[in-house]
């Protein structure tokens, strides 16, 4: 494994294979709902992930996780939003919150266990969202019908999640 | 102090949220939102919590001044902590320096109440002047939202005195010429040694009576007794090379390692015992020291030490050397006797009828320095003849005289001292 990843400590390597494999495995969730996608668009999302782990900073991930947004609106997105769209988008915040950490400091740098904690309650927290939002979607247009509706559901739900997010991010003013 | 800019991850998050909110309100497509809705929450916290004011970082050491192998904290302060959520320090690698954690890198969570962002522990592993250079610092504020950094700090310098090394003598100094101290002088004086037991003189104080021989022999009879007094040291060190490799405190010990050491303990011994240290480097530094006594004498004697460097100067013959030696003081040459020079100055210290004795501290097995392009045959056929040559300068110094012993710690010169003690006074010769 060491001659593999060079001097990079375990954590790390959990890290950027997360964001290497999230985003294709994003990609792949769209099979459950019935449309897999070309093989070299998960080609190409491999590697800009690839891209990203080398620069965890770099806009490489932003472009992988939009392609991946992208594709899924276009394709399985459009006929079948339910539990594949929510696995998706679990899988690309587990990359965006891995590029994150990772982009702390070098690559040599060990994972930081309390960080790591406080990061995945977040992304927990956040991706709670994810399922309100799917639901204000499945109930004010199940025909597809008035998007406005849905839309301003979508709007409510986010405001009050980011509010609770603040007064979360209030609170948390101890090291845990 | 750095100003704070925003992440990548904010970045990110910012671009994705907008991405689903305006695609998805644009085209009517409900996935966009699910997906993009939590990266709205990282952007939107993100913002929020935007620090003020500007992170003043420094760094701090708890001990500036070490042994060897002791170890202290690297303290990275910030002015203000309120704002950061995380820190990441990286301390670049130092020759001779453990760091913990290992690499010297670390990221964590900071304690918005604690001005100390994060500890390095750190601890010299060779004697010398350590310079820890320079450390990479970046504050993150909370929610990953802004950065402060990197930012590069430059780190105190930290002076690594050599290490205690265990190091006793019970002989006594050969030739003990100051006023109080702790070794019997051959001259008599109010000391507690028995010299004689003598007549009685003019003078002579009554408490020296001594009433049982008085009253046996009939006539009164004084008890005469030996000065105690102080001895001088000169340590006379050998830094015109640097022979093997040193692995530091607990690996392998090199030419300089071992004279280091042992100057070290030696300085420090004869101080503890009231005696006179002095120390003159050959070569490296050049640095002299006049004897002197006392803890603070023998902390700017080992601080002399530690900032040794194997050098040789050039043009500088025996004849130049002007070592100043008051009579009486023992010399103790410090060298792995490998340059003519050293023993062309140690055969002109035992010629002026001092007391010289040579600490021989070449380690055994020391492979030859070799130069880039040089064959190591030749080489290895260039060690074998210095090292011919150099068995004859220590059997010629035998010959005169001047004791040579190998450094081996405790009781090294006990032997060689004695001897010393029980020779008579040296004949100067030219």
């Amino acid at each position: 494994m060491n001659r593999l990843t060079g001097r990079w400590p375990a954590g790390q390597v959990a890290l950027r294979a997360t964001m290497v494999l999230a985003p294709v495995l994003a990609l792949q969730a769209g099979a459950l709902a019935g449309t897999p996608p070309r093989l070299w668009l998960t080609l190409l999302v491999a590697a800009l992930g690839l891209a990203w782990t080398r620069l965890p900073d770099a806009a490489f991930g932003t472009v992988a996780l939009g392609v991946v947004v992208l594709w899924w609106a276009a394709g399985p997105g459009r006929h079948a939003p339910g539990p594949a769209l929510l696995l998706a988008a679990a899988l690309l915040v587990a990359a965006h919150v891995a590029g994150l950490l990772a982009a702390y400091g070098p690559s040599t740098l060990g994972v930081d266990r309390g960080l790591l904690r406080l990061w995945v309650g977040r992304a927990a927290l956040a991706l709670l969202l994810a399922p309100v939002a799917l639901g204000v979607t499945l109930l004010a247009a199940p025909g597809r019908g008035g998007p406005g509706v849905w839309m301003a559901g979508l709007a409510v739900a986010f405001l009050a999640l980011s509010l609770a997010g603040a007064a979360f991010a209030a609170d948390e003013s101890e090291p845990r | 102090m750095t100003a704070w800019r925003t992440t990548g991850a904010l970045g990110r998050a910012l671009a994705l949220a907008a991405l689903g909110l305006a695609a998805g309100v644009l085209l009517g497509e409900p996935a966009l939102v699910v997906l993009t809705a939590p990266f709205g929450v990282f952007a939107a916290l993100g913002l929020l919590r935007r620090p003020t004011g500007r992170p003043v970082l420094r760094t701090r050491l708890d001990h500036v001044v070490l042994h060897e192998g002791q170890g202290t904290r690297s303290h990275l302060v910030v002015g203000d902590p309120a704002g950061i959520e995380q820190v990441t320090r990286v301390v670049g690698p130092v020759p001779y320096v453990a760091l913990h954690p290992a690499g010297g890198a670390l990221s964590r969570r900071v304690d918005p109440a604690d001005p100390v962002l994060a500890s390095v522990e750190v601890s010299p592993r060779r004697w010398g002047r350590r310079a820890l250079g320079v450390e990479t610092v970046a504050v993150t504020s909370a929610w990953a939202g802004y950065r402060a950094g990197p930012v590069t700090l430059v780190v105190d310098e930290l002076e690594a005195l050599p290490v205690r090394a265990p190091f006793d003598s019970r002989a006594e100094a050969p030739t003990p010429v100051g006023l109080v101290g702790a070794h019997r002088s051959r001259r008599l004086g109010d000391g507690t040694d028995l010299a004689a037991i003598r007549p009685f003189h003019p003078g002579d104080r009554l408490r020296r009576v001594n009433w049982r021989v008085s009253l046996r022999t009939g006539d009164l009879h004084v008890v005469t007794s030996r000065a105690e007094e102080d001895a001088g040291f000169l340590l006379l060190v050998d830094a015109l090379a640097d022979h093997g490799r040193s692995g530091g405190v607990d690996g392998a010990a090199s030419s300089l390692d071992v004279t280091v050491r042992a100057a070290a303990a030696l300085a420090e011994h004869h101080v503890r015992t009231g005696d006179r240290v002095g120390l003159r480097v050959l070569g490296g530094t050049g640095a002299t020291l006049r004897p002197g006594a006392g803890r603070r004498h023998l902390r700017v004697l080992q601080s002399r030490l530690a900032h040794l460097h194997a050098e040789e100067p050039r043009h500088l013959t025996a004849d130049k050397v002007q070592l100043g030696v008051p009579p009486g003081t023992v010399v103790v040459v410090l060298s792995p006797m490998l340059s003519e020079l050293v023993g062309a100055v140690t055969g002109t210290l035992v010629r002026r009828g001092l007391p010289v004795l040579v600490v021989d501290t070449l380690p055994p097995g020391v492979p030859p320095l070799v130069g880039e392009g040089t064959d190591p045959a030749v080489a290895a056929l260039a060690w074998r003849m210095r090292l011919l040559e150099r068995e004859e300068v220590l059997a010629r110094l035998a010959g005169t005289g001047c004791p040579v012993v190998a450094w081996r710690g405790p009781g090294t010169l006990d032997e060689v001292l004695r001897r010393l003690s029980r020779r008579g006074p040296q004949v100067r010769t030219r």
